[in-house]
């Protein structure tokens, strides 16, 4: 089976199908297209659940035929055109959700849907929104600059946001996600269940994706080069780190 | 008498003015500063002069020591890679921007200044660089006050005022040497000793951008913490139109200052 998820920015898509994953034991499928150069979302589902399959544009014929053994999600992007995805959403066959706000008046999605299912609570603008991504792949960020902007960011310094989410490698060798909503709870930048980079620049993917309205680009740019730990420091930082772990005894949890 | 200490002025001008009208309403007899009077803000010179011109007793603050001496203080300054970014931007404006006059006054300034049984200090008596924050160990804190030789201790820096009394105690030190018999313990009482920390005038950390001083009196020992509103978008659009990064009046709107603080609260910086 295909569920093929749709929403605004920020309404909880990828929340909604961890909770669907969670609840299955079937073998589980994950695609979004045209986020290739920065699966932010990807990253973070197959950090959560290591046994998910992803897919990757220019798979989506293995869609149809693993679609009768597995249940694969399907999570259209916002920025997406929906009547431009409609041609290989009619070809899968997919069931269709849509995750709308309690308060939304949207037609657009009710009428695109088979389910309405309830979602968080989002800001309203009345000017279109923007959308800045930067990809920040090999780069280090020093963590307690990434607090500051981020601070920053999500109270507004740099232009009303309405989402913001992004994955960045840190000094200590893990990359954490961070997730900002308007009117949720903060979370805390959380570690994701991957291998600590300590040998050089990450080979990996790594940014940010923020959505709002009056971005500073230039500024959010600029902010974000000065989080970055310089090329100079990257190996002491990593050497730090390994001595550490290197001491630290092993817990076995009985 | 009714004193007023004021610290971290950090060149903002109407929050100096705004401080000083309200020291005159409280009828204080005498000011003093515990410095930074330059740094981030778009005034340095305006209120150096202003503090001159009243004869304020001051000492001098770390980012007072750095446009003198030039920045070489050590990591300790700066709790992250952006804040050390941005305030060494703000000491390459403020070190372009000041006259030669008030260069010199700012070198002349002491780094404690003692009156009676009271010390004036803007981060600690060891370094004007050290953090006496108020969850420090009461011990090295005591110490502190001890090595000033003073009651009551003044100090800023941490931009987050607070009053904390040392209750009077007994100590017993013993010095224990490698390869040398057991040294005697030496014991005393101490009395009790009071840290007073008079917050910000110009770059308030405490979340609302007002700024804060301290009236205290010789008398009572009565210390009241003065939070003084004033107009600070005149600062931030002075910050902007002087050129410095417009996160800063975005911060300063905000009283979030520009989170430089130290991690480890004993350190003393090795410059």
């Amino acid at each position: 089976m295909i569920i093929a998820v749709a929403s605004s920015p920020g309404a909880g898509k990828t929340h909604w199908i961890c909770q669907q994953i969670a609840q299955t034991n079937k073998p589980i499928g994950y695609f979004s297209p045209q986020t290739d150069s920065l699966p932010i979302d990807t990253i973070y589902l197959q950090s959560e659940y290591p046994q998910l399959k992803i897919y990757q544009t220019g798979e989506e014929a293995a869609l149809l035929t693993e679609a009768d053994q597995s249940l694969i999600f399907l999570e259209i992007p916002w920025y997406l055109d929906l009547s431009g995805i409609e041609p290989l959403l009619k070809t899968l066959n997919s069931h269709r959700v849509a995750i709308i706000s309690p308060d939304a008046n949207n037609t657009e999605f009710t009428t695109w849907a088979d389910e309405i299912v309830s979602g968080n609570q989002i800001t309203k603008l009345t000017t279109s929104l923007q959308i800045h991504r930067g990809v920040l792949t090999g780069e280090i960020l020093d963590f307690d600059s990434l607090a500051t902007f981020w601070l920053e960011l999500t109270q507004g310094a740099y232009g009303e946001v309405v989402r913001a989410k992004g994955m960045f490698d840190l000094e200590d060798g893990q990359i954490y996600y961070g997730d900002f909503m308007p009117n949720q709870p903060e979370l805390e930048f959380q570690p994701l269940n991957l291998p600590r980079w300590l040998d050089g620049r990450p080979v990996r993917k790594s940014g940010f994706e923020i959505v709002g309205n009056k971005l500073d680009q230039a500024e959010i740019a600029q902010t974000i080069k000065d989080c970055c730990i310089p090329e100079s420091a990257i190996s002491y930082y990593q050497q730090q780190v390994k001595e550490s772990l290197a001491t630290e005894p092993e817990v076995e949890l009985v | 008498m009714k004193i007023a200490v004021m610290s971290c002025i950090h060149g903002n001008y109407a929050a100096l003015d705004a401080v000083l009208v309200d020291i005159d309403q409280q009828k204080a007899e005498k000011i003093y500063c515990l410095g930074d009077l330059v740094g981030y803000g778009p005034h340095p010179n305006a209120v150096v002069e202003q503090i001159r011109s009243l004869d304020i007793p001051t000492v001098q603050g770390c980012w007072d020591e750095d446009i003198v001496e030039g920045l070489n203080a050590c990591d300790c300054s700066y709790p992250s890679l952006l804040a050390e970014k941005r305030g060494k931007l703000a000491h390459e404006w403020t070190n372009k921007e000041v006259h030669p006059e008030v260069r010199e006054y700012l070198a002349q300034l002491p780094h404690t200044y003692k009156e009676d049984n009271l010390c004036f200090v803007h981060g600690s008596p060891s370094s004007n660089h050290e953090y006496l924050l108020p969850e420090m160990d009461a011990f090295i804190a005591l110490e502190r006050v001890l090595s000033s030789d003073a009651d009551v201790l003044f100090c800023g820096h941490t931009h987050v005022p607070y009053v904390r009394t040392l209750d009077s105690g007994q100590l017993q030190v013993k010095v224990n040497q490698p390869n040398q018999d057991e040294q005697p313990a030496i014991s005393f009482n101490t009395p009790v000793k009071r840290i007073i920390n008079v917050g910000s005038v110009g770059e308030p950390r405490h979340g609302r951008p007002n700024a804060t001083y301290v009236i205290y009196d010789t008398e009572t020992q009565g210390v009241s913490l003065r939070e003084v509103e004033y107009d600070y978008q005149k600062t931030c659009a002075a910050i902007l139109d002087a050129g410095l990064p417009p996160i800063f009046a975005w911060r300063l709107a905000r009283g979030l200052e520009f989170a430089e603080k130290a991690d480890d609260p004993t350190h003393v910086c090795e410059r």
